[in-house]
């Protein structure tokens, strides 16, 4: 049964891919990581997934491939060898990478609106999970004139962090 | 805001700081006017994407947390109100919350309010996949809005408030990006009400002493 399934998949996907061939569908999609939003103007979303080359990635999310695994900075994490294909594939001479993969892997919760074609990558459990060390999460936001301040600017003082809204 | 001057006023010459951030999607638009008429003199900025909210796992606004001197922190999130204009709604006297962090300012982690690592730990709110997931389709719902999609950016700030039901934040924020009787079938008060009052909706700080000999280590 799932052969005969597959097999259908199959023949339908060589009718689909006929008139662009090797690549599927491309989109351009909106991805918001780290709360900046990239627009990205060829994406294949496929099944769920979200395929992106590593240009793309790097300009998106800032991470990029290395031998490693996916990088920034000093953060790295390794891509698991028996599944590799599942998160980088080559195609029309450009290296594709998939973000949907990466998020379950880092744990990083997705949310999606598929009429609009944007994505929204939250936090992964890596940045969730400082609050249990006790540890306050670091940040860095404007004041009213534009000018940046991070919470560690402050280390040495005691320093109530209160949050308020006009609404 | 002026409440939290006179408090930084008070207390800044004990190595204290007050860092407040408006948690409004529309930024200095919104918040702006308050903060130019308090004339702060402790660091007051914006958070228009309410990232210290989502660090922190922040559920109501005006929410508190104390930091010491090493970036540790000492007291969770909790109702932080430094004066008494909200009190006909919270019930809440400000005093007490003032005296306790008047004596964390004077007397740093020696303080009685200053809690222990075990009682800490009890508090802390464990930010699970909902709760991240929330976060996420609110982080989404904020983006369309702000994109000219508000149609589009309701069904995802819904998605946030049943993810998460304790959060206000993301019921206010949404609401006051609308019109919450149409677009959500329901008002702030109405909710308030549903959840039991402004008691649950401003729950008071536990202000008993928590440096008792079996919590704080020799």
């Amino acid at each position: 049964m799932m052969k005969g399934r597959l097999s259908a998949c199959a023949f339908l996907l060589v009718l689909w891919a006929a008139p662009i061939p090797a690549q599927g569908r491309q989109a351009k999609v909106t991805i918001i990581y780290d709360d900046k939003a990239s627009e990205i103007n060829a994406a294949n979303e496929e099944a769920g997934h979200l395929w992106i080359t590593t240009v793309d990635l790097k300009r998106a999310t800032g991470f990029e491939l290395k031998p490693q695994g996916v990088c920034r900075d000093e953060l790295c994490f390794p891509v698991p060898s028996v599944r590799q294909e599942g998160f980088v594939r080559k195609r029309s001479g450009k290296t594709w990478f998939n973000l949907v993969a990466f998020a379950n892997l880092v744990q990083q919760p997705i949310a999606q609106d598929e009429g609009l074609r944007t994505w929204y990558f939250g936090l992964r459990s890596d940045q969730r999970e400082g609050l249990s060390s006790l540890k306050a999460p670091d940040f860095m936001l404007p004041d009213m004139s534009g000018r940046l301040h991070s919470l560690s600017d402050f280390r040495g003082k005691k320093v109530l962090l209160v949050t308020w809204a006009s609404w | 805001m002026p409440g939290w001057q006179a408090i930084y006023e008070r207390l800044k010459d004990h190595n204290f700081e007050i860092a407040s951030v408006a948690q409004d999607t529309n930024g200095g638009k919104d918040a702006g006017p308050w903060i130019t008429a308090a004339h702060p003199t402790y660091t007051a900025l914006i958070g228009e994407k309410h990232l210290v909210s989502k660090l922190y796992n922040m559920v109501n606004v005006p929410t508190g947390v104390w930091i010491d001197e090493h970036g540790k922190i000492v007291r969770p999130n909790e109702v932080a109100f430094v004066d008494d204009r909200f009190k006909n709604f919270s019930g809440l006297d400000s005093a007490p919350y003032l005296n306790a962090l008047a004596d964390w300012a004077e007397k740093g982690n020696q303080s009685i309010y200053a809690m222990s690592e075990e009682r800490l730990r009890e508090k802390l709110t464990v930010n699970n996949p909902d709760i991240a997931l929330a976060a996420a389709e609110f982080g989404l719902g904020e983006h369309l809005y702000k994109s000219g999609h508000l149609t589009e950016a309701i069904p995802h700030f819904k998605e946030a408030q049943r993810l998460n039901p304790k959060s206000w934040n993301y019921k206010r924020q949404a609401y006051a990006l609308s019109d919450a009787m149409r677009d959500y079938g329901t008002t702030f008060m109405d909710e308030v009400e549903k959840a039991g009052g402004s008691k649950a909706y401003y729950p008071p700080p536990d202000l008993s002493p928590a440096g008792s000999p079996r919590d704080k280590k020799p």
